[in-house]
Formats: C-alpha cells, structure tokens, sequence
C-alpha cells in the first residue's frame, strides 16, 4: 500500500511517498512559492544521490498537487499510475478540542478543521486548501487528517486550563493545546525498543527541540502537560521565540515603544529567544560556535535557553512524581550534544548519569546515559511522516474491513 | 479573480504605503511614477519606512529584502500589462487622475480592476472620459496603509456589480475592513474628519485651548488614537486645505471653508509632519518631538 503524506503551507508543500507496511520513503520533495510564475518543485527518489528541482508556473495548491502526482507518476517513474496511491495523510496544525485520535477526513471532520481556523489562522486555512485540492486531484481516495494538537489531548482539565476567568474558556476555547503532538507520540513510541520496558509503565519527558521547541511529560503513553500553550509561543526559549514571559510586559513594551498589537507579536515570535538576546541569529550551530569563539551575549543566549528547558524538565518531574526516560529530539536536540551535556550535567540529583562518550560521539537512535543512572536519557531523531502514514495506514486498513 | 500583480501608478507618500502594505501582503507590486528623481525618492522612502518597521520588531531583515524584491519601480506604463489590479495615487487633481486612468486603461487587460485611491474627488466624473466606467471604483486607503485597516470602497455612478464584488475580494485579500460608499463628496471618513480638524484649527486660532490640549481632550475624551491637530499635521496641512476646498467647491457648504488660520501655516510652510512642523513638531522619523 503505498500512502503519500502531504504538509501544505500557504505558498509551500512538502510531500512524501511511502511504501507500506515496509514503511520505505519511495519519494520526498517539496514545492515552494506556490501562486507565482517561477515556483520551485525539488524531489529526491530512495537511493538518488542529488535530486532533482524543476521551476514553473504553478497558481494555486491544485497545480501543485497535480505536478506533485505527475512527478511521482511520470517523471520520476516511482509509480506506474495514480491507482498505486491507495491513501493520502494530511499534516493538520490545530484539531481543537474534537480531535484527539488522528481521523478520516469526512465533509464532517473538514468543517471542524474550518472551525479551528480562528486558533492557528496561518496553518490551518493552508492544510485545508491542500486537503481540497487532493480531493480535486484524486478523487475517491481516502484521505486522513492527523493533528499536531490530538496527542495532548489528554492532558486533564488542571493541566490544559489557563488560570483566568473560566468563562472565556467556555466562550471562545481559551485553553492550553500543546503542539509538536505527532513528534512527541513518535519518539514515546520508541522508547520501548530502547529501553525494553513497556511504555504504559514508564515516565517519560520528551523535548523536541528544534526552530521551535516544547516539552512533554508523558505518562503511562499517554500526554499529561506539556510547554506549549494555546499557540507555540507560550513554553521554553526558542530560536527566534521567547516562549513565557510575564504578561504585563505587552502592556508595558507597547506604551514605552509605541508598538501595536501585530508588532508586540512579532516581537515575541520573531525577534526573540537566542536570535533576541545573541542578536546575531536563531539557529543554534551559529549560537554554539560564537560562543566558542568568545560572544558573551551567545555565551547567555545559550545559558538562558539551557536554564529554560532544565527548569521545565525540573517541573514535569514534579508534575509526574518522578522520570525514567528523558528523551532529546528534532534538530537541535537530536544534534546538539553540549546541550544536552549542559542539560544533564545539572540533573544529577535526579541519580541522572550521562554517558560522556555516546552523547558526544554516537548517532541517531540511542541510549546515551550509563547503565548504573536511574534515569535512562535517549536521543530518538523524530519522523513525523512516518508517523502520519501509520495513522492513514490504520485508517484506511479500518475502513477497507468495514466496507468488506 | 485570480490577483497576483497589483500596479500603483504614483509612488508619493500614499503610493509608497500601499506599495509596501499590498508586497508585505505577498504579491508582486509595480510602482510607477513620473521621473527617475521621484522614484528614487520613493526607493528612498519605502527603505526608511520598512527601516522603521525594522526597529520596531514589526519585520524581519528577511521579510524587509522579500517585500523590497517584491516592488518593482519604473516610469514606463506599460509595465502594468499583467496587472490584475492598478491603483491610481496621483496628485489630488481631476484633470490628471482622468489622464492617468485613460492611460491605464490602454495598458490593461479587460478584466483588470481600475481604481482611484481619491479621497475628495468625484469617481463618476473620474470615470466619465474612459472606455469602460463599469470597472472603475474608489479604493480609499488610510495612511499609514500599514497601520489602517479601514478601506472605502466607492461606487461610481456606472461601477458594475462585479467590479465591486472583484474590490471586496481584493481587499479580503489583503486583511483589511472594506466599507461600501455610494458616491458623494468626502465619502464617510474625509466628510467627518475634515470640519473635525477645520474646527479644532478654529478652537486653536481663537486661542481657546492650547493644541496639546485639544488633542488631549479628543484622545482623552473620545478615545481618539491621535488628536485632530496631529491628524491635521500627518495628512499635510496643505493636503487639508486642498480637501476642504475641494468639498467646499463641490457643494458650497460654508461648513467646508478652510479655516484662515489653516492657510496662513500652509502659506508661511508650515506644512506639518513632512517638513517637521506644523501644529506640534516632529523628528525626522515622523515621531512628536
């Protein structure tokens, strides 16, 4: 079966073809400035050396998809037909409160996707756009919709509420959702495989740290708290992010400097975290290596971002009671080992011991604590799509059964 | 409609913040004006005004180069060939916007939107001398465009439903609020707003209240963002002059004459925020002093 996964932005889609059960990639690429006369089509076939970018005119997601299939089809000679695609699994931003299990999309479940634009208005109004031009271009098969909010779903009411009035959570939703939810639900998943314990009797906290960063305390499988809030501003320090600050300073900030509410916000999403204190940039290679050569202000910009994600590690502990598994991944935490050092170094109260060699020296998927720490540390590299051709696999398989 | 271009013909002030609003907005903008001198003066312009933005958090360094890449500036008419959409900004005078818009409209193809961002003038006289009247409207922006949500959208006497229903859809497009105006001097904001401001002048010249103060009592009183007297000084004090004669040629309704003591700055060059002083004084980014 093979199952194509799709995450469309406004004016970008990347996509990937998968092969299932085998859960082998036949195909990745991406399209970028959709809506212009000189958009950017790249892709890369399993076992091609470089890849291959075209650049045409291409309108409007529709377009896009329909070059999207031809190269899978045609160009690249993956595929011998469409027919071959049996499934396709959308990338969707914000489920809300109605989804908490990925789902099979249904007139039903895109007009609760509709009703969630108002919650991610950048993402939400692209993944439908792309889920109605795949129906356009392959019409009768079934697609899926799986949520970055759905895995926190199950974070109880005095986890997911803001302290405020509670009316404005019954008006307008106003709550705590989490993000990241299908990176965070990949890499719990497997955590057994590493540590050879089932996962429904462990505590996990897992910190996906990448451009944008949260972390998850995750119990017995299940998402108990985690950083992100409403949006993923709220949470630790991230690249270009400042993650929680003291309310009031909105208030204060704008007055001072005459901004308005939209400067306020880029402020905080885009001139902030390591790219605000450094002033030199939000990625964190760069911050690292300045401050090797001797930035002071990289030197803080790490410090802070190290403090921020310790002290949220320092509370999931205490939410849970405990940890057994502490786990990195996404770019930063996947690549980063003074980082993680960093982290540890100070978590040794928790009988946390790192192994100095296999968190310098190892790659991918590991173990990278000793055998005598009570806490197990693992770096897992995240794999989003794999995750969302899964969930399409199960609902597709679930649906073929029902209709035989 | 698919709207992918929009041409701007007249790169002043008005020009340059529509240029830099509708780019910032993700489509590919053609700013045209008179000279090489005018445009570079509006290079100039959008630099400072995004540099400004910059300061402010509002954009990054990557979205300021992406919106400059996305404005392309030129004298030649028929650079708007492919626009879906062309706004003229030109001079507040009939003669030259009907010169402008006949001039456009050779240029464009049938299904392109026409409109005038006029904030006095007449659309259906605008209208008048071209081919098509049916598709030219008023699209009315605020300045700072940026800054101003607020869009009228007015009917000429021979707009066509559909050229209303391709504006509507623009400015939804563009995030902003429209409102739909059917014809007459000063629409809704220029009518209201400019005996606000010829009163304040006369509250000022009487010597009732000093100006602080009578800004302070309408931001203070009425929630105003700024006073009537910054208002004044931000649109140009010679620019409300021209309005309130304009309205008052039009309908010879006394409560539309300039205030003498209006003329009198204007005359003397105290033009307001552009030449940094008018009623109060400013910096050199535009700021109160």
């Amino acid at each position: 079966m093979n199952i194509l996964v799709l995450n469309c932005g406004s004016s970008s889609l990347k996509y990937q073809l998968f092969r299932m059960p085998e859960e082998q990639v036949l195909i990745r690429g991406g399209i970028e400035k959709i809506g212009s006369e000189d958009a950017l089509h790249t892709y890369k076939t399993d076992g091609q050396d470089g890849q291959d970018q075209t650049t045409s005119q291409i309108l409007d997601h529709r377009e896009a998809l329909q070059q999207v299939i031809e190269v899978v089809t045609h160009r690249s000679g993956v595929l011998q037909s469409v027919e071959e695609i049996a499934a396709v699994g959308h990338r969707v931003v914000h489920g809300g409160e109605q989804f908490a299990l990925s789902s099979l999309l249904t007139d039903e479940v895109k007009r609760a996707i509709q009703d969630n634009v108002e919650l991610a208005p950048l993402h939400n109004p692209a993944n439908l756009q792309g889920i109605e031009a795949m129906e356009a271009v392959l019409p009768g098969v079934p697609q899926a919709a799986v949520f970055d909010t759905a895995f926190h779903q199950s974070m109880p009411p005095e986890h997911y509420l803001y302290p405020i009035p509670y009316v404005l959570y019954k008006r307008h939703k106003v709550r705590r959702y989490g993000f990241h939810g299908t990176s965070h639900r990949y890499v719990s998943s497997r955590v057994p495989y590493l540590v050879h314990r089932d996962l429904m009797n462990l505590k996990v906290i897992s910190c996906h740290i990448g451009n944008g960063a949260s972390v998850a305390a995750i119990q017995n499988g299940r998402s108990t708290d985690t950083s992100m809030g409403m949006t993923p501003l709220e949470g630790v320090m991230m690249g270009t992010r400042s993650g929680d600050i003291d309310p009031s300073l909105q208030e204060y900030i704008s007055r001072k400097e005459g901004l308005a509410a939209a400067e306020f916000s880029s402020m905080l999403n885009k001139h902030s975290g390591l790219y605000g204190i450094s002033g030199l940039s939000g990625d964190m290679r760069k911050i690292t290596e300045a401050r090797a050569k001797g930035s002071a202000r990289s030197a803080l910009a790490f410090d802070m971002y190290e403090y921020r994600i310790r002290k949220y590690i320092g509370a999931y502990v205490a939410a849970m009671n405990g940890v057994d598994v502490l786990l990195f991944t996404a770019g930063v935490g996947e690549n980063s080992p003074l980082l993680r050092r960093k982290i540890c170094d100070n978590l040794t109260y928790l009988g946390l011991e790192l192994d100095p060699q296999a968190n310098d020296q190892g790659k991918g998927e590991r173990i990278i604590s000793l055998p005598t720490s009570r806490v197990t540390v693992c770096v897992i590299p995240t794999n989003e799509e794999l995750m969302i051709a899964r969930d399409t696999q199960v609902l597709v398989s679930g649906l073929e059964s029902w209709e035989k | 409609m698919n709207i992918q271009k929009i041409g701007i013909v007249g790169a002043g002030t008005m020009g340059q913040s529509m240029a830099e609003t509708i780019a910032g907005k993700g489509f590919e903008v053609v700013l045209l004006d008179k000279s090489e001198q005018e445009l570079e003066a509006a290079k100039l312009g959008l630099e400072m005004s995004l540099d400004r933005r910059l300061t402010k958090w509002g954009i990054t360094d990557a979205e300021k180069k992406s919106i400059l890449s996305r404005i392309v500036l030129g004298t030649n008419l028929q650079l708007l060939h492919d626009c879906e959409v062309v706004i003229e900004s030109v001079w507040e005078s009939l003669d030259d916007k009907i010169d402008v818009l006949i001039a456009i409209e050779k240029e464009v193809g049938p299904e392109a939107l026409i409109a005038s961002n006029t904030a006095t003038l007449s659309i259906t006289e605008i209208a008048a001398k071209t081919e098509h009247p049916e598709r030219i409207i008023g699209l009315h922006f605020h300045f700072p465009v940026e800054r101003r949500e607020l869009v009228e959208v007015v009917r000429g006497l021979k707009t066509s439903e559909r050229t209303v229903e391709s504006a509507f859809h623009f400015i939804e497009m563009l995030g902003k609020q429209a409102v739909q105006v059917f014809e007459s001097p000063g629409f809704i904001t220029t009518r209201l707003m400019l005996p606000l401001i010829n009163e304040a002048v006369l509250i000022f010249a009487e010597g009732v209240a000093s100006a602080y103060d009578i800004d302070k009592a309408m931001k203070s009183g009425y929630g105003f963002h700024i006073g009537p007297l910054e208002m004044a000084d931000r649109f140009g004090l010679d620019t409300v002059v021209d309005m309130l004669e304009a309205l008052f040629h039009e309908t010879t309704d006394p409560r539309y004459r300039p205030a003498a003591y209006l003329r009198k700055l204007v005359r003397g060059g105290r033009l307001g925020t552009k030449v940094r002083e008018g009623f109060f004084t400013y910096d050199e980014w535009g700021e109160r002093a």
